[in-house]
């Protein structure tokens, strides 16, 4: 696995580096100082996890991840920050508290040795490197809470204003994303514009309606009925009849 | 009350009286004696008298005296009038006569009455009050207790533990000194509750290690200019006050900014005053009451020690640097 730490002190970052060693599989490619820089340099190096300090200067932990296309494996450290981790009982994502314990570390790596032979995490394997497979998970923040969602969790993604709102489970958050930029990252052929305002997961979908006008109305799995605007009806056929 | 002292005066005179009238007197007094000092008792509650000042209760009383004892006399000589209780002797007077014999008669036993009602009130009052600022007391205690619990913030123990446990390796002699810094730091911290206030000196070293171990962390991100006039040294001033100031200062002027700033520490003597400042790189920009806990507690605290001779301000003192000051009165040995 490779790896980049992120972690505004120095020491920090030397201590987990240190820790690290005793970690054969676990292959430090880089550091960072801030929220910045990390993003630069997992953009450029696209790692498999990433080591990320919540509390940096200029812009938190949180915020760099949700400014993230997609986000890779993430194991927080904090020094503490009960209160912030607390947004995280929902995912059971994996936190290490500083100074980190050597157990602890090696719990949560074996943790992600686990998920990655079960699900391995689109990298590579897809031609088009800018498009997100449904492996890929993004990170979601709203308000207090957070969650790293699969691509393929996701039903439905509605556009409010300059945000997008996603539904999965049974949660509804916002992201500052508009729908015509998801629209440009997301595999069309899994992910579909149904209307202006709404793109769905095809694979979410449960009944499929005749609408008026020529139209289709969709039942997806959690219960919401999308209409399907005239014209997107005559390709949304046109899928599925292949 | 009034029913046992006429028993008593009947008795003393030996007024001619079968028993069965004078018990009967007896009983019309009681029922009207308790039913008139009940009104009376309920008016007093609904209008809040007890509440009220001395001053302005003693004429609303006095009139309401006259008035309860003149209906408790009216219903009195009714009531013997109805039950045909009257006595003999009282025939020959006419009824106004009466009445106002009675009125004055009556007047005298519940004047004592409502005094006793009114004092009984009076001292519970002041008991009640007396018990809140106890507790208030015990709550202003209690939540400053709290205040001084939090002036070392968990979050930078253990990051200072970390980068000692980093510098174990990589710089032994530094990874000593800063134990000791921060076990002076904890300790110091433990004491603050003992002691009301401390020489600036001793709160100074707590704030140079302080700086120490986070100049440690932070590297060349921090930097710490000291401006300190060596006669300060010796003034008194309250414990971890100083330090919660540059705590604040580190929080809000060196760990949000991603090449950190400048920290500057003064300490001199202003007119009859004894200056501590704390400057730091960084802008205000209204966010004052968010972060308010370290703030408000400083500000309480200097006036729960000084009163009002003490004072404490945060300004944006130049484009880019913010000084929180706290200023007290100078103290002559």
């Amino acid at each position: 696995m490779r790896a980049i730490i992120i972690d505004d002190e120095r020491l920090a970052r030397a201590e987990l580096r240190k820790l690290l060693q005793d970690f054969p599989e676990v292959e430090v490619i880089d550091e960072a100082a801030n929220a910045e820089e990390g993003i630069t340099k997992i953009e450029a190096q696209n790692p498999d996890l990433i080591f990320l300090d919540i509390q940096m200067p200029g812009r938190t932990g949180f915020d760099m991840l949700s400014s993230l296309e997609k986000s890779p494996n993430v194991i927080f450290t904090t020094a503490y920050d009960e209160y912030a981790l607390k947004a995280f009982e929902v995912n059971a994502l994996d936190y290490l508290l500083k100074p980190v314990e050597p157990k602890r570390l090696a719990d949560a790596i074996q943790k992600l040795h686990f998920i990655e032979t079960k699900e391995p995490l689109g990298n590579g394997e897809n031609i088009n490197k800018s498009l997100l497979t449904e492996n890929d998970q993004v990170f979601v923040k709203d308000g207090e809470r957070c969650w790293f969602v699969k691509l393929s969790d996701i039903r439905l993604f509605e556009s409010v204003g300059n945000y997008a709102k996603v539904f999965f489970g049974n949660n509804k958050p916002l992201i500052l994303k508009s729908l015509n930029a998801l629209e440009e990252r997301l595999d069309e052929k899994m992910f579909f514009r149904a209307n202006r305002k709404h793109i769905v997961n095809l694979r979410m979908i449960e009944k499929i309606e005749p609408y008026f006008n020529g139209g289709l109305l969709l039942e997806l799995k959690g219960g919401e009925k999308i209409e399907v605007s005239r014209r997107q009806t005559v390709k949304f056929k046109e899928m599925m009849s292949l | 009350m009034v029913g046992i002292m006429m028993l008593f005066f009947a008795h003393a005179y030996k007024v001619p009286m079968s028993n069965g009238v004078l018990l009967g007197r007896i009983a019309v007094v009681f029922a009207a004696g308790i039913g008139v000092t009940h009104v009376l008792r309920l008016f007093i509650k609904s209008q809040g008298w007890i509440m009220q000042s001395v001053e302005k209760v003693i004429p609303k009383l006095a009139i309401a005296m006259i008035i309860t004892s003149l209906s408790f006399s009216l219903l009195v000589l009714g009531l013997n009038y109805l039950f045909n209780l009257v006595v003999d002797s009282s025939k020959k007077l006419s009824f106004v006569a009466r009445l106002s014999a009675s009125t004055v008669d009556n007047g005298l036993v519940i004047l004592p009455w409502i005094l006793i009602y009114y004092f009984y009130h009076f001292i519970e009052k002041s008991r009640r009050q007396q018990f809140d600022t106890l507790q208030l007391e015990s709550l202003i205690k209690e939540l400053e207790l709290k205040t001084i619990k939090a002036h070392i913030n968990p979050h930078f123990i253990f990051n200072s533990l970390n980068s000692i446990r980093a510098l174990i390796d990589e710089n032994p002699s530094r990874a000593r000194t800063a134990i000791t810094e921060l076990s002076n730091i904890l300790r110091s911290s433990m004491q603050v509750d003992k002691a009301e206030t401390v020489s600036f000196e001793k709160e100074l070293n707590i704030v140079k290690d302080y700086l120490a171990l986070e100049n440690m962390r932070f590297e060349d991100r921090l930097k710490v200019e000291y401006e300190i006039d060596e006669d300060t040294l010796d003034q008194q001033v309250p414990p971890m006050m100083l330090q919660t100031l540059v705590e604040n200062a580190i929080k809000h002027g060196i760990s949000k900014h991603i090449r950190g700033g400048t920290i500057k520490i003064i300490s001199d003597f202003k007119n009859h005053y004894h200056e501590m400042a704390v400057q730091n790189t960084g802008n205000l920009n209204g966010g004052l009451n968010t972060e308010g806990f370290g703030l408000s507690s400083t500000q309480n605290r200097l006036g729960l020690l000084y009163g009002d001779r003490a004072s404490f301000e945060i300004k944006q003192l130049a484009p880019s640097i913010v000084e929180a000051r706290v200023l007290i009165p100078v103290q002559m040995n």
